[in-house]
């Protein structure tokens, strides 16, 4: 077990190392000066860009600015972002609890409602249940979530009020708000954009479960389990479903990634302050530290999917050993 | 047999967790005695000296303005030669000595917000700092006329110019309020930004930076000892939105009582219009879109355009466009169409003559003067074989761009112009613009209150002129109006200077627009300053 870790440890530490190096190279070689937003509305003349270049490394060669980042990151340093002149860790951190909030939050929605929704419609196959969340999930999938989350805004938001329309808190609660209402603060605010982002995905997971399921509910050692006369509880949940989990488990993995670039629209449709949002300005404009930065999160994240997704397969599956 | 399936028990008490605080009050704007003001960008570096680059920001600039005084502020008419259009601020008086020496005497009231007397020892660091190259390159520039700023006593300073010309005022006052010396002059020029001060900065204005809390918004509390008097309103949230849409929203949920600009397009206005708790103001704006035409071979910046290098192809694309119509459909009444690149907030566009009005058989006329004729048919001219088709570029992130371009691409096929549009991703188009890769540049500028701000541009040396546009008369004229003379209106020589570049065509200038407010009714005395939006909240009351 050991063992395996730590092969799958260096493993990702190349991976990491290789994608980051060639982030590093495409960015600059992509066309686009990370200095255009700050000419954006007062142009600046050739002088103060020269200035501005030197300033933040840019006048350096790309090998030269490779090198400094490097040893930047050896001592936890990502540099200073060109949008808000600040240390780019010190952003990363303020922005991630919104993006785990939001991402956690529909990843829990989806992997219990979206399961549970799938494994009934397996169960009720052909039944008018099934026709209905067949429907159901299909518009779900094909309901772009930006426009989604515009009307949802707008109903709820505007017209009922019954949440808030947009941001992650009230600004104007009282400075000795207990913690209980400002949990339930955020949670009010967190309502919209989860739903938002969860009816897409609930309808996904949903299609990948039915089909999974019913894969399995025709397999001979199911009518064994019937057979041996184990409990229909025991028969679905211990002999199915476990076995119908797998192609979901790949699913989780894939979804990781997308907790941080997935939402980026719906972070900007509710001023969700999340890293997609940072990581969306950053490409636009081009400031290069803040988009290194949030490449190596996504990064690691994509390593991270694909080590649950090993992880949870071994826990499952006693076919498959960490070896 | 009923298969058996997960019971939905968890699963709706999952719901209900997070669905069970709707049934909560909604709380939000609307407090006695705060104002939630949605905005675009989160100001990040809002230190004058500092705001320089990407910290060049309305939102910095705004929000320095809430924490830092300048010695005097611009009046509504935003006349920035001479004295007549200020306001006393930080400066209680002030007097001219000749004519190249200006002295402020400052008011003895005025504090620092921890307490500490302001005086002339402040101003003159700060003039030290904002003239450091290092730190401030484009102020440097600004204040390149002003040769020395001395003290007279603790409240008395003392600004020397080069020489005579109108703005010495405006040089002075307006590109850097003063910093609290005793608080910084042990920091380095160069460490300032990254220092604790720009997150707790102590400014000298109606409010002070209580909390940031990142993405989200800024809290500025009145500032109770504020020697101009308290502010009426003792909280101001600023809240963080990007998108603009979003912006709506919350102002229109009621969890934000203004909105700074409502952007186009037209039904944002029309929505806000319908909330009858809510007010729209248009105010001048410092911004103005124009047709940037390069006179050079995008491809070859030595040898002229083969098309637009004809001053009467330019001016035919000016008159071929009902540029009344384009606003209309665009900004509504909330724009207007400049003589020459002037935004509604340069006081020297009181005295221009109106724009030209359409003409489309002049346009054509011009065109075939230049031997441009429409010889196979086809709808657009050609000569030599060559078709009069241009590309137009523009960045894709400007809606407002995007929609005036289709409108000119038709309007110009009228007279047998061809328009490509060619969008391009913001720093794409930027990159573009400055090696001058384009024919048609749709460009997009904000200004300074300040007519000299023209000489960027619109000279043969100007550092932001990507065109090479080059009118040595031009050059004369904006030197005599920036040398000014002391005796008529200081606006004429400015009127001959736009005369000028209207002749020569260098763009087509197509919209000048307003900014559009929105702030709910219960707030009274609603003054919102050009430039400078939520300046004057200090001065704000609310309906009880």
């Amino acid at each position: 077990m050991s063992g395996w870790l730590l092969r799958r440890g260096l493993q990702a530490v190349v991976v990491l190392a290789i994608a980051l190096t060639i982030l590093f190279f495409l960015m600059r070689a992509a066309p686009g000066d990370p200095l255009a937003r700050a000419s954006e509305s007062r142009p600046l003349s050739t002088a103060e860009l020269a200035a501005l270049r030197a300033r933040y490394g840019l006048d350096q060669p790309a090998a030269a600015q490779f090198v400094a980042f490097l040893g930047g990151l050896l001592h936890g340093d990502l540099g200073v972002s060109i949008e808000y002149g600040r240390p780019v860790t010190g952003l990363l951190a303020e922005r991630l609890p919104a993006t785990l909030l939001l991402g956690g939050s529909v990843l829990l929605l989806n992997f219990t409602v979206g399961l549970w929704l799938g494994v009934r419609q397996a169960l009720r196959r052909g039944r008018a249940e099934d026709r209905w969340l067949t429907a159901i999930s299909l518009v779900g999938y094909a309901t772009p979530s930006f426009w989604l989350g515009l009307v949802l805004a707008w109903l709820v938001g505007i017209k009922l009020r019954l949440l808030p329309a947009a941001g992650m808190q009230d600004p104007l609660l009282s400075f000795d708000a207990s913690f209980t209402v400002r949990v339930v603060d955020v949670l009010r605010h967190l309502v919209l954009p989860v739903m938002t982002l969860s009816i897409v995905s609930i309808a996904a997971t949903m299609r990948y479960q039915r089909t999974a399921m019913l894969e399995i509910l025709s397999l001979p050692f199911m009518v064994t389990a019937r057979a041996k006369g184990l409990p229909e509880r025991e028969v679905i949940w211990r002999h199915g479903w476990r076995n119908a989990l797998f192609p979901v488990i790949t699913l989780f993995g894939l979804w990781l990634p997308i907790l941080v670039t997935g939402s980026v629209f719906v972070e900007a449709v509710f001023a969700w302050p999340g890293l997609g949002s940072l990581a969306a300005a950053a490409v636009w404009g081009r400031d290069y530290p803040v988009l290194m930065g949030a490449s190596m999160l996504v990064a690691a994240l994509v390593v991270a999917g694909g080590f649950i997704t090993d992880v949870a397969y071994a826990l499952l599956d006693p076919r498959v050993r960490l070896a | 047999m009923t298969p058996w399936t997960p019971r939905p028990g968890p699963l709706v008490a999952l719901w209900l967790l997070l669905l069970a605080p709707t049934a909560a009050a909604q709380t939000s704007a609307g407090q006695p005695g705060s104002i939630v003001i949605a905005i675009g960008e989160q100001p990040t570096m809002p230190i004058p000296t500092l705001m320089e680059g990407s910290a060049g920001t309305q939102g910095n600039i705004e929000l320095a303005d809430q924490l830092f005084l300048r010695l005097a502020r611009l009046g509504p008419t935003v006349l920035t030669a001479g004295d007549r259009g200020f306001v006393p601020l930080l400066a209680r008086s002030w007097s001219r000595r000749d004519s190249v020496t200006l002295a402020f005497d400052l008011d003895s009231r005025a504090r620092w917000q921890d307490g500490v007397p302001i005086t002339a020892r402040d101003v003159i660091f700060t003039f030290e700092r904002a003239r450091n190259p290092a730190i401030a390159p484009r102020t440097v520039g600004l204040l390149r006329h002003i040769t020395s700023v001395t003290a007279e006593g603790d409240h008395r300073v003392v600004f020397h110019f080069s020489h005579p010309y109108p703005e010495q005022f405006y040089d002075a006052t307006f590109h850097a309020a003063p910093l609290p010396a005793h608080l910084l002059d042990t920091i380095p020029p160069e460490a300032l930004g990254r220092s604790g001060f720009v997150s707790h900065p102590v400014g000298s204005g109606p409010y002070r930076l209580v909390r940031v809390v990142s993405g989200q918004f800024l809290e500025l509390a009145a500032n109770e000892d504020f020697f101009l008097g308290k502010p009426k309103i003792g909280r101001v949230i600023l809240r963080v939105a990007p998108d603009p849409d979003a912006r709506i929203n919350l102002l229109l949920s009621g969890q934000a009582d203004a909105l700074d600009n409502v952007v186009p397009p037209l039904e944002n206005i029309q929505r806000i219009k319908a909330d009858t708790t809510l007010r729209l103001i248009p105010v001048p704006a410092p911004a103005l879109g124009f047709l940037l035409f390069n006179q050079k071979d995008p491809h070859n910046s030595t040898k002229p355009h083969p098309i637009l290098s004809d001053v009467r192809v330019r001016r035919a694309i000016t008159l071929a466009l009902d540029r009344q119509l384009l606003i209309h459909a665009v900004f509504g009444s909330y724009a207007e169409v400049p003589f020459g690149p002037v935004s509604s907030i340069l006081w020297i566009r009181n005295g221009a003559p109106q724009a030209a009005r359409q003409n489309v058989a002049e346009a054509k006329r011009l065109l075939e003067a230049a031997g441009w004729r429409d010889s196979n048919g086809d709808g657009i001219r050609d000569r030599n074989g060559r078709p009069l088709t241009l590309g137009l570029s523009l960045p894709t992130t400007s809606a407002v761009r995007r929609k005036f371009a289709v409108l000119i691409q038709e309007q110009l096929r009228q007279v047998g112009l061809g328009l490509e549009l060619q969008q391009a991703e913001f720093p794409l188009w930027i990159e573009r613009r400055s090696a001058g890769k384009f024919d048609i540049d749709f460009a997009g500028t904000i200004q300074d209150p300040s007519p000299s701000g023209l000489t960027q541009a619109w000279t043969c040396t100007g550092g932001t002129n990507v065109t090479k546009y080059c009118d040595p008369l031009v050059d004369s004229l904006m030197d005599a109006a920036i040398r000014g003379n002391a005796k008529g209106d200081p606006s004429r020589p400015w009127i001959a200077v736009l005369r000028q570049i209207e002749a020569d065509a260098p763009a087509t200038f197509l919209y000048a627009p307003f900014y559009v407010y929105a702030v709910k009714r219960r707030f009274r005395d609603v003054s919102i300053m050009p430039g400078s939006s939520w300046q004057l909240v200090r001065e704000w009351s609310e309906s009880r």
